[in-house]
């Protein structure tokens, strides 16, 4: 039987009723409208669902949405905006480092929760940060230099 | 602002301009999304334009085509001075809609940020033909370009009619109109045009591919480019990196239900019984939908269709034709996996000479030594990180598709084919998805929503699960090759042989059409994918094309030619070694065409090459490193690739640490948005290489996912792909660049694993385990 679920995304709140027993994708998808995370294999294998739960990335596609009642969810639309992309997001905008695109949201919700606990990273810390996340168009080399060129702002900027 | 003017005056003081002859179209009365394309002209000016346009339900609808012979099939000036460029072409991830749109701003003379592009939908667009063979550029650039021209001519007419001046005496700016010496008269495009359609005749011949526009349209001089060559940020990169863009992935129609497939056990398995127990209790369940060997689900929301399809037997790893409660015959019709090259070899087909020249057998019975060696690639997926998605709208007289494909028109076609409708009656809103290089499942799935949707009356939205799209898309096929070849006595190459045994790569059967027993779709032969420039006295390459071999395969990026190209450039370079000369100097010796030795003589200056045969010996230590040099022709554009990779002969693995790419594929138009496709080709072919092969049992394929078919890792990408581009100029006409370098690479690898430890490596992939016991042997 469907149940009311608060949730707390990205700073807001929502109330929605569904299957307890359903991944945290489809509510974000198909019932808050956040298109940002993506359904790439539903097995937690390539990374395209990457949200962040209390500050940490996780593969929304095994998520039971339950399991996200009480905490803090964020999607790559917390990040920022087109308007007023975030810096990573930036960096990413600054390299051209999309392809189809299709599997940049876990890019970025992946480096942004490695790069907020390792603000110095080096290269090989970035590749295996993201070894865990699968892009089929080979936008790699791009990817990584986004990362590096966004750790590098921050530093200036700090 | 990105669709065609809504309406238009009948009423113009231009001659040519009258009411449009074609329906308008209608951006509103009916559109109920769950977002808005339509929106700020800020989010617009991110995200090239897609029109998702209404969906009104009931009673038989008509979707007329656009005539490429008006200038309002390519174009649309509005009022505020932005323009819309129509195209059938359409995106995969290579950022074409950049390069079609700069070849418009150029010869519009318009600035390419306020340039939007709508792409692909069938009532919208030209058919410019399907959008792959690395033919966007090459072929719609020139359509493009001579509509763009004409645009131009017409504008200038009408500014001139408006400034009273001759034509001669204006110039154009950005889209502004001025007289001459004289700034303060000036006009804009979007003042000219008053929101009006470019409703004139500038002409078209021929179809698709082949279609010649606006012959008569004074081009611009390439020597006064200044958007063409330059390398422009992508419009829809921004909405990608914050969750904005909208793929087909994200549409959502008016009263829209999700669908599941639940395949056959075995490809030619037969539905025996679907017991339907207990479907009921999963909320939102609809129905199921059962028409012969098609078996799929329908429900309200996404999670219930899966929850519907895995109690039926949709998952990832099925244990038999009885595993869930649709029950399948035990069809147990393929081959073994080991019997696989034995089987290609003795596929029915037909044989396609490639080049045939002196008398090879009697060259290899006299040459001072002799060589043989085959060559084994594996099916391959296309592997599309979203898996293939469509939304069907199928109604009483009309069906109306918003997908991803690659050939949108076509698929028109194919879909009223499928649902006995006129052509007429059918429209294919095109919507970007995930990355495809190739035929995916993007157009399957489009067969698969519209029996579901057909079935329950309501439009329905068929995503594959990732078993779905790596079990049933239609894959790269598998090829065997054999090599033999001889040297005189001084080294020289006297006799080549090259036949390789190739399956179908255009198999456009849609799976579903099958299913239900009325396939739709052709099953061609494989075909050479060869371009064979080596100019040997004796020579006898043949390619035996074959029909279908166990599983539908389709082509995927390059075709055929990265197998190819690794038994032709592995082999020679084997001939290269066994002779004790330089494989660089070795291959220079046998070929003439100046671009072929371009784009090796590039590729060897950018490397820093210094002369000498490959395998200096054994190197200390457990890591070895080698250099590996191959080239292709693919169709016009010429690549030739070097890279040094590390064998580490205690685990086997291969690491390829810096990639060199000498590029000709004549004038770049966008430079940075090359080098992209470049870096993607390189990347994806090294996994191709190194890791991807299909596994299967007699009944169907059993690497149905990523755990099962692994692709490469950002630990194993390499420290430096540096490119330079050759030809690159106006003189030599813009050709492909989507696919042909991704064709060197296996041979490349090949070739330095031998220069690194002296082992060939002639069956992909290059697996560590597979290394490992190739070192054993050595």
């Amino acid at each position: 039987m469907p149940k009311t679920i608060h949730l707390k995304v990205n700073g807001k709140q929502h109330t929605v009723d569904t299957e307890p027993g359903t991944m945290l994708l489809y509510v974000l998808r198909d019932q808050l409208g956040l298109h940002g995370p993506k359904f790439g294999c539903g097995l937690s294998e390539c990374g395209a669902c990457t949200i962040h739960l209390d500050g940490a990335a996780v593969r929304s596609c095994v998520l039971p949405v339950t399991a996200a009642e009480g905490r803090a969810i964020t999607t790559l639309e917390g990040l920022g905006s087109v308007d007023k992309p975030g810096p990573l997001q930036q960096a990413f905008i600054d390299e051209q480092a999309v392809q189809c695109g299709y599997c940049i949201n876990g890019m970025i919700m992946t480096a942004q929760a490695f790069l907020d606990s390792h603000p110095n990273p080096s290269r090989d810390d970035i590749k295996q940060a993201l070894n865990g996340n699968l892009c089929r168009c080979g936008t790699h080399m791009r990817i990584v230099r986004a990362i590096e060129r966004a750790a590098k702002n921050w530093r200036k900027a700090s | 602002m990105n669709a065609r003017p809504e309406s238009a005056s009948a009423t113009s003081d231009i001659s040519g301009f009258g009411a449009s002859r074609r329906q308008f179209l209608k951006t509103s009365g009916g559109l109920v999304l769950g977002f808005s394309l339509l929106g700020p002209l800020a989010a617009l000016a991110q995200q090239p334009a897609t029109r998702i346009p209404a969906s009104p339900s009931g009673g038989a609808q008509t979707f007329p085509a656009v005539d490429p012979a008006k200038l309002d099939a390519w174009l649309a000036i509005h009022p505020d001075n932005t323009a819309t460029l129509f195209t059938g072409k359409v995106e995969q991830g290579n950022g074409s809609p950049n390069a079609l749109a700069q070849i418009a701003a150029e010869e519009l003379d318009f600035p390419f940020d306020k340039l939007f592009v709508v792409m692909g939908t069938t009532t919208d667009t030209v058919d410019q033909g399907p959008t792959y063979g690395s033919m966007a550029v090459r072929y719609a650039g020139p359509q493009i370009r001579h509509a763009a021209a004409a645009g131009r001519q017409v504008l200038l007419s009408m500014a001139s009619k408006r400034l009273h001046v001759p034509v001669e005496q204006l110039t154009v700016r950005d889209g502004v109109v001025s007289v001459t010496g004289d700034t303060k008269r000036s006009i804009t495009y979007g003042e000219l045009v008053d929101g009006k359609r470019l409703d004139v005749t500038i002409g078209a011949t021929g179809k698709t591919f082949g279609m010649k526009v606006a012959p008569d349209a004074k081009l611009k001089d390439p020597s006064q480019y200044t958007i063409v060559g330059t390398s422009v940020p992508r419009k829809d990169i921004p909405g990608k990196v914050t969750g904005a863009f909208t793929y087909v992935h994200d549409v959502k129609v008016p009263n829209m239900l999700h669908g599941r497939v639940v395949r056959p056990y075995g490809i030619e398995s037969n539905l025996l019984s679907v017991d339907e127990s207990g479907l009921k209790d999963i909320p939102g369940f609809v129905a199921v939908v059962r028409q012969r060997n098609f078996l799929g689900v329908v429900a309200k929301t996404e999670w219930g269709a899966i929850k519907a399809a895995e109690k039926l037997g949709s998952k990832l790893v099925r244990k038999g034709p009885t595993d869930g409660q649709a029950k399948w015959s035990d069809w147990q019709g393929l081959p073994a996996m080991d019997d696989l090259w034995e089987t290609l070899r003795h596929a029915s087909g037909k044989d396609i000479t490639v080049a045939k020249r002196g008398d090879v057998d009697a060259a290899l019975r006299k040459g001072a030594k002799r060589f043989k060696a085959t060559f084994r690639t594996p099916f391959e997926t296309h592997g599309s990180i979203g898996p293939e998605l469509a939304i069907a709208d199928v109604g009483k007289g009309y069906a109306k598709f918003w997908a991803g494909t690659q050939m949108p028109h076509q698929a028109r076609r194919d879909m009223a084919e499928l649902l006995d409708l006129p052509v007429e009656n059918v429209e294919v809103n095109w919507v970007e998805a995930s990355g495809q290089y190739g035929r995916n499942g993007l157009e399957p799935v489009m067969a698969d929503a519209a029996i579901m949707s057909r079935a329950v009356g309501r439009p329905v939205r068929v995503q594959w699960m990732r078993w779905d799209s790596h079990g049933w898309d239609p894959k790269e096929p598998p090829i065997v090759q054999d090599l033999e070849g001889a040297l005189d006595k001084d080294g020289n190459v006297t006799a080549w042989h090259h036949h390789m045994w190739v399956p179908t790569f255009s198999d456009t059967r849609l799976l579903a059409s099958e299913l239900i027993g009325k396939p739709v779709g052709q099953v061609h032969l494989g075909d050479a994918a060869i371009k064979y420039e080596y100019e040997f006295d004796n020579a006898d390459v043949v390619a035996h094309g074959e029909g279908r071999v166990g599983v539908i395969t389709a082509w995927m990026r390059a075709p055929g030619q990265l197998e190819t190209t690794f038994a032709m450039e592995s082999f020679i370079d084997e001939l290269a070694a066994a002779a004790h000369q330089d494989p660089l100097a070795f291959r220079l010796k046998y070929l003439k065409e100046p671009r072929a030795l371009a784009v090796l003589n590039a590729a060897a200056k950018q490397y820093g090459w210094k002369s000498r045969p490959s395998f200096q010996g054994r190197q200390p230590g457990s890591k070895a490193t080698g250099r590996g040099l191959a080239w292709v022709n693919r169709d016009g554009s010429r690549v030739a690739t070097i890279a040094d990779v590390v064998v580490d002969r205690d685990t086997g693995g291969i690491w390829v640490k810096r990639v060199v790419v000498a590029h000709d594929c004549g004038l770049v138009i966008s430079p940075d948005g090359m080098r992209n496709q470049i870096e993607g080709n390189v990347i994806q072919s090294m996994s191709r290489t190194l890791h991807e092969e299909i596994t299967f049992n007699r009944a169907h394929v059993t690497s149905r996912d990523w755990a099962s078919y692994p692709i490469l890792t950002f630990n194993e990408i390499p420290d430096n792909i540096e490119m330079v581009f050759v030809n690159n100029s106006a003189k030599y006409p813009s050709n492909g660049g989507g696919e042909p370098s991704t064709c060197p690479t296996a041979a490349v690898i090949s070739n330095a694993v031998y220069d690194a430890v002296g082992i060939r490596l002639r069956q992909t992939p290059f697996r560590p385990q597979r290394v490992k016991a190739a070192l054993a042997r050595a």
